[in-house]
């Protein structure tokens, strides 16, 4: 009984990292375009072009690897759309983002569903994404018990997530380049009067950022166990990796963090009755909490977040001072 | 040679116009060419959308009545952010606000409704949605004056913490939900259009109800309001320089929560509207006006005339594409989000050319853009 009560405990923990990567992609890639001095609303739209298309050339080319580039450039696609409008063409970047999401999720119902004539490939028929998908244990790390398999017993995608959101960290604060694209987010005329070339910096890394939500919505389409279908689109993902950006305080490392916080309250959703059935003494009363409550935690969790650091006005807030606003030359 | 990119002082109305047909055209083809390759004849497909399905039907009056249900919140939502964007507060939250009015309309329908009589109950509705839908807003303000929290962001929280709020009332199953259906073993939402719905003239066999009247005088009212008004005055003074509002002695905080706190009463309004003509409420109620408002608005440059001919216009396309969709059952209707955003694309780029001109570089001049 005890090792049972043990494996639900590991099973929670390994369904928080299965279930909720696809936010530390969406949130890695969102910091690297926010830090430009952009910010993107368009995060669920990018996942799910990448996803779409990760998927159905992913398979058709029967390879991981193929899926992981195509979804990449597709949602690099996307970004370079942004990039056009926003930085070369002004646009306003809330509209922008929101027509993306419109445009992305219409794209994604429309090839998934709206094409009839065509049916769309099953994952598990193409054996090297079948297999590419499937869990690799770290040697050492997972035998360590209760978190052990919990954590480090994954797929390739979930441990690529990782170390691009520890790669972005070191890229952001330790380079040469990271610093400069900070100064292009704080202030791009005064990057600019320093011989930066702001205009290369945002369309670089808006679509860098967007190529790995992209990512992310390809794992998303991975992660709905073999079969495709439209429907199974994960509402609010894109969403929700917008609040996590806040939350990480655009901080890639602690993204990672931030993610397994947020995706504890996803999972309890899921897991919530089978931890209360394990434990009837200690955790019998999640059973009675309101499944809706869980999906609403993360946003109000950076309310609260945004609430907080906005009275403190503290120093330390990674939030990019020309977040949002568009950088014309000639009214520097 | 290299260009240069230049402010427009102005923008001549014919060459505006001009861009946006001319963007919403090319968007038009670049769908016909994929319904094309799709095996459908976009000029078939086009037509019957456009028309919204009402060529050749006998009960056209129907679907032109259920195509106004569709126009009326979306036009009355972007008047509503309208406002709040004239003061450059980015209120994204059109969706939350929305919901929690349409919750309280709700409410106010099932206990008062059995009780006081129907126009009563309506005017209440409203009253209600519009306060529900208010104070959501102007919470948001409040904190933007007080703290400087970004709007943009807690507006798109806060649109979450209601959507799940309302998918909560529509999925718990309890004694207290009067929301919910008692016969059903599953939790559906009851209706209540026995209890209170807006009233309809009838013209012919046409019956035209009593809120798309409401709503066009809205907006004459917010069109006078800013126009004429002091407060209107305040809010594009504020809107260009919060600096020369504070120097000429305008209160400004006071002038960002009134405004913000009108801007989601209409808000409300609209969802009280919406749940008072369908008559039920829905996790869906919203049907995305928040989100199409917001583009709406902006795509209108603010102007609230520009805004019901535009929101008709995306009525038209989103209403349309269902019925064509009936029709041509290989088309989804998804097709129309894909067309709206290739639209607004193509209509975010045109708009450049309403605001700069490009000019090319003279040789020797003074060359220092890259900009």
């Amino acid at each position: 009984m005890e090792m049972d009560k043990l494996g639900v405990l590991t099973t929670f923990v390994h369904n928080i990292v299965v279930y909720n990567i696809p936010l530390l992609y969406g949130t890695t890639g969102e910091i690297l375009v926010e830090k430009s001095g952009s910010l993107n609303l368009g995060v669920e739209g990018i996942m799910a072009v990448g996803a779409i298309f990760g998927y159905i050339l992913g398979c058709y080319a029967n390879s991981l690897g193929a899926g992981i580039l195509v979804a990449f450039l597709a949602g690099a696609l996307c970004g370079l759309l942004f990039a056009v409008l926003t930085v070369s063409l002004q646009a306003n970047q809330n509209i922008t983002g929101l027509t993306l999401t419109t445009f992305g999720l219409g794209l994604y119902f429309f090839v998934g569903s709206g094409v009839k004539a065509v049916s769309w490939p099953a994952m598990n028929d193409y054996a090297n994404i079948k297999n590419g998908f499937a869990d690799v244990a770290i040697p050492g790390l997972s035998q360590i018990p209760l978190i052990g398999q919990g954590l480090f017993s994954h797929n390739l995608l979930v441990y690529l997530g990782v170390v691009i959101a520890l790669v972005m960290w070191f890229y952001l604060s330790r380079t040469r380049y990271g610093l400069r694209l900070r100064s292009v987010g704080e202030n791009p005329g005064a990057a600019d009067s320093v011989g930066i070339n702001v205009k290369r910096y945002k369309y670089l890394h808006i679509c860098v950022g967007c190529g790995i939500m992209g990512i992310g919505g390809y794992y998303m389409a991975l992660n709905m166990s073999g079969s495709f279908n439209s429907s199974c689109w994960i509402n609010g993902y894109g969403w929700i990796a917008v609040a996590l950006v806040i939350f990480a305080n655009w901080n890639p490392a602690l993204a990672i963090l931030g993610t397994f916080v947020f995706g504890f309250f996803n999972t309890l959703r899921v897991s919530g009755s089978s931890l209360a059935a394990a434990f009837p003494g200690g955790l019998g009363w999640l059973a009675a909490v309101p499944t809706q409550l869980y999906q609403a935690l993360p946003f109000i969790i950076t309310a609260i977040v945004l609430v907080v650091t906005s009275v403190r006005k503290r120093e330390g807030s990674g939030q990019p001072q020309a977040l949002g606003l568009n950088y014309f030359r000639e009214e520097r | 040679m290299r260009f240069h990119v230049v402010k427009r002082d102005h923008c001549p109305l014919w060459k505006l116009l001009g861009l946006y047909v001319l963007a919403v055209a090319v968007a038009l083809v670049l769908g016909g060419l994929l319904l094309l390759a799709m095996g459908v004849n976009p000029i078939a497909y086009y037509g019957r959308m456009f028309t919204m399905g009402m060529v050749g039907n006998k009960i056209a009056y129907k679907s032109f009545e259920n195509y106004l249900k569709v126009f009326v919140p979306l036009a009355l939502t972007s008047v509503a952010l309208s406002l709040a964007f004239k003061m450059r507060f980015w209120n994204i939250g059109g969706e939350g606000q929305f919901i929690l009015g349409a919750v309280a309309a709700a409410t106010v329908a099932f206990k008062a409704g059995p009780v006081l009589p129907e126009p009563l109950t309506l005017v209440l509705m409203c009253l209600a949605g519009m306060l529900a839908a208010g104070l959501y807003g102007a919470f948001v303000a409040a904190l933007k004056v007080r703290f400087g929290t970004n709007e943009t962001l807690m507006t798109l929280m806060l649109n979450y913490v209601a959507l799940y709020f309302i998918t909560f009332l529509g999925e718990t199953k309890a004694p207290w939900n009067f929301y919910l259906d008692d016969t059903s073993a599953r939790p559906i939402f009851t209706s209540f259009a026995s209890l209170a719905s807006f009233p309809k003239i009838p013209i012919g066999k046409f019956g035209l109800n009593i809120c798309v009247i409401l709503t066009l005088l809205i907006g004459v009212l917010v069109y006078v309001y800013l126009k004429y008004s002091k407060q209107g005055y305040e809010i594009a003074v504020v809107g260009d320089s919060v600096g020369t509002a504070r120097y000429a002695g305008m209160k400004v905080n006071r002038i960002v929560l009134r405004t913000v706190f009108l801007s989601a009463c209409l808000i409300g309004l609209a969802a009280a509207f919406k749940v008072g003509t369908a008559g039920i409420l829905a996790t869906t109620i919203t049907d995305d006006v928040g989100w199409t408002g917001v583009i709406v608005a902006w795509l209108s440059q603010l102007n609230t005339g520009a805004i019901f001919v535009v929101s008709a216009l995306i009525s038209m396309l989103q209403y349309g594409s269902t019925t064509a969709a009936s029709t041509f059952s290989q088309v989804d209707s998804s097709f129309a989000d894909m067309l709206q955003g290739a639209i607004l694309f193509l209509v975010l780029a045109a708009d450049f050319y309403t605001r700069f001109r490009i000019v090319p570089v003279k040789k020797g001049g003074n060359d220092n853009g890259n900009g």
